[in-house]
């Protein structure tokens, strides 16, 4: 401690009137597995938060080394105490303590300063970078907006992937779901649409938040500094609850970075928050449960599990103009076992979500990334965001590659094709190798708009299929550099009028002369 | 099954029938349904549910040294009232870590007026 704080000490001694203060109590009967079981607290409410008193008998030196103040959560009502969770370290409750009742409802710090930050479920800060100073207070458990506070998803919230903002469009408000086996590129997925926020300009650009559920520390630190070298950390905040905290903080992160979207929701603004992963939550949500010896019903699973997902995702909204027009569009992921969307929480949740990506191991094992299954993903709501420019170019493109995927299966047993067919899955070949893309590499959506239209117009069909890839980029680099003013009247007017479509294809075609090796005849 | 008998027998008792017969009635109705061995679960069940009670009205007073002792029940006097608790009923004990002003615990509720808890936010405010 140093001089200025004992001084400051001092002066409030001497200024010191004892005072008392009353509070409801009980007392721990049992604790385990972050469980604990606790008679009285006879006033207690749902989800509030009491605080447990370490101090009690113990000497003030003492007293005053202790970690912090150990607070739990309120989840089951009984007619002799209440059970809760612990918010913290376990091993420090111990039977006979004396729990507090607060009177408040759980909530975490949210505002400006958190951009950039990484915050445990409660919303403290965990990297390190000191304390918050100003900051507002949101409850984690808030009723869903209701049907006169919304409007329609109207804005596109662009990812950056050509697949998605092409084929799966989103909307600001929606929720999409991203499902798929693991290690198929749902994470990927999820930080190119944040990395790709960059290129929105600063007033529209959507706040980002990426919650972290049950996940390994080195993947969530491996992210953060992705977020950082992309320049897309000082929009971004990161809630993190690893696999190694309590299962009680893992279910509490989604809902504290709602609500911590929220803040921004209710100022106005656009906010994305990426769940990572919904499975994780359930398994410690169950986990939880029955600990709580709340009966289970499927697969374990407590009764209130869809409850759970659905009142998390109902908290994403667009905000009708008198509401400040702000809005949450959330990305919540899904792993499934084996490529099983008909399990128990993936059916859930895509019942619940405005359309999901379904990412397939067996794309992703062909070098298709991202392994989009064009055939099951689907966007709701998201076409009617969709800019004019990328619906010239998208219309036709989903049934395309729907074709393509059926004649690429039968051609296994023809040996004979006709020249429309061959034609077909030729072209088909092509977009498939259009449509791939690097990962941490998302795409500003005027780019794609110009080389979705080269893919329709046919301006790959000389390009051989191994080089689609490369002729793309290249050709992406060429008008970046010598037609800049094109794109950037595609990005403005969000339209492909027919002055923008004869620019681009007079830049297609100088591009072709000066690059005449890409397109010899292709077989 | 033991803590819904216990219960049951609690409630007789506390609703105001005599002891002994609640028992005997008890146990008759256990020999009649071949429940008998179920009566040594059933009276650790009671005991635990009367220990409860009994935690639940106890009234504790915390002070610092046994000269405060008259000038904390004065302090808590409009509290046991509002409480409903005689002062008889009220048990008082010496806890030194207080250091000062008193604590008191009853029905569910706790009175904190110690100079140690005020000294904890204090150097909390401080070091914040």
């Amino acid at each position: 401690m140093n001089t200025s704080t004992v001084e400051k000490i001092i002066k409030e001694i001497q200024q010191l009137t004892p005072k008392s203060e009353r509070h409801s109590v009980g007392s721990v009967t049992a604790v385990g597995d972050g469980v604990v079981a606790i008679d009285g607290l006879s006033n207690a409410v749902m989800s509030e938060i009491i605080l447990f008193e370490e101090t009690k008998g113990k000497k003030l030196a003492d007293a005053l080394e202790t970690q912090g103040e150990l607070y739990g959560l309120v989840l089951n009502l009984e007619e002799d105490g209440v059970r809760a969770t612990i918010l913290g370290d376990t091993a420090r409750v111990k039977e006979g303590m004396t729990v507090k009742s607060t009177g408040q409802i759980l909530s975490v710090p949210s505002g400006e300063e958190l951009l950039g930050r990484v915050v445990n479920a409660l919303g403290e800060p965990v990297d390190g970078k000191g304390p918050f100073k100003n900051t507002t207070m949101m409850p984690v458990e808030r009723q869903a907006s209701g049907v006169i506070d919304r409007k329609s998803v109207s804005v596109p919230l662009q990812t950056g992937i050509k697949a998605i903002d092409a084929m799966i469009p989103i909307g600001r408000g929606q929720r999409e779901l991203i499902i798929g086996d693991r290690g198929t590129g749902k994470t990927t997925v999820a930080i190119d649409t944040i990395i790709n926020q960059r290129n929105e300009p600063k007033g529209k650009r959507p706040i980002c938040i990426y919650v972290a559920i049950g996940q390994k520390e080195s993947k969530t630190a491996r992210i953060v500094e992705q977020l950082r070298q992309e320049n897309a950390l000082e929009y971004t905040i990161i809630v993190d609850a690893p696999a190694s905290a309590p299962a009680a903080l893992q279910f509490l992160a989604p809902f504290s970075g709602v609500a911590i979207g929220e803040y921004f929701m209710d100022s106005g603004r656009d906010v994305l928050i990426v769940y990572d992963d919904l499975s994780k939550q359930a398994v410690a949500y169950r986990q939880l449960s029955l600990l709580l010896r709340r009966p289970p019903g499927r697969e374990a699973y407590p009764g209130d599990i869809f409850y759970l997902h659905s009142r998390l995702l109902e908290r994403s909204a667009c905000l009708s103009e008198e509401k400040g027009g702000g809005s949450i569009t959330a990305l919540p992921i899904i792993e499934t076992q084996e490529g099983d969307v008909s399990g128990y929480i993936p059916t859930n949740v895509i019942s619940i979500t405005d359309g999901q990506i379904f990412l397939m191991a067996e794309l992703f094992n062909k070098g298709v990334r991202p392994a989009i299954d064009v055939g099951i993903s689907v966007s709701r709501v998201g076409s009617s965001a969709q800019t004019k420019s990328m619906k010239s170019v998208a219309g036709g493109l989903k049934l395309e590659l729907a074709q393509f995927r059926e004649l690429e299966a039968f051609m296994q047993f023809a040996a004979d094709l006709d020249k429309v067919t061959a034609d077909r899955i030729e072209s088909g070949r092509r977009m498939v190798e259009v449509l791939k893309q690097k990962n941490g590499a998302p795409i500003p959506v005027e780019k794609q708009v110009a080389i979705l239209y080269a893919a329709g117009g046919k301006f790959f069909t000389d390009v051989p299929v191994g080089k689609v890839t490369a002729v793309e980029a290249q050709l992406a680099n060429y008008l970046d550099g010598q037609h800049a003013k094109t794109l950037a009247s595609i990005k403005k007017t969000g339209a492909l009028s027919d002055d923008l479509k004869k620019e681009l294809n007079k830049a297609f075609e100088q591009f072709r002369l000066a690059h005449p090796e890409s397109f010899a005849a292709a077989k | 099954m033991e803590t819904a008998y216990a219960m049951a027998l609690w409630k007789m008792v506390a609703e105001g029938m005599d002891a002994k017969k609640a028992v005997h009635a008890l146990i008759d109705v256990l020999a009649k349904n071949g429940r008998s061995s179920l009566t040594p679960r059933i009276a650790r069940a009671f005991l635990r549910i009367a220990q409860r009670q009994l935690r639940k009205d106890a009234a504790t007073l915390t002070v610092a040294r046994d000269k405060d002792e008259r000038y904390a029940k004065a302090a808590v006097k409009d509290v046991l009232e509002e409480l409903g608790i005689v002062s008889k009923d009220l048990k008082t004990q010496v806890d030194d870590t207080l250091i000062g002003g008193w604590r008191l615990e009853a029905k569910g509720t706790l009175v904190d007026a110690s100079y140690k808890k005020q000294l904890i936010e204090l150097y909390n405010r401080s070091t914040a």
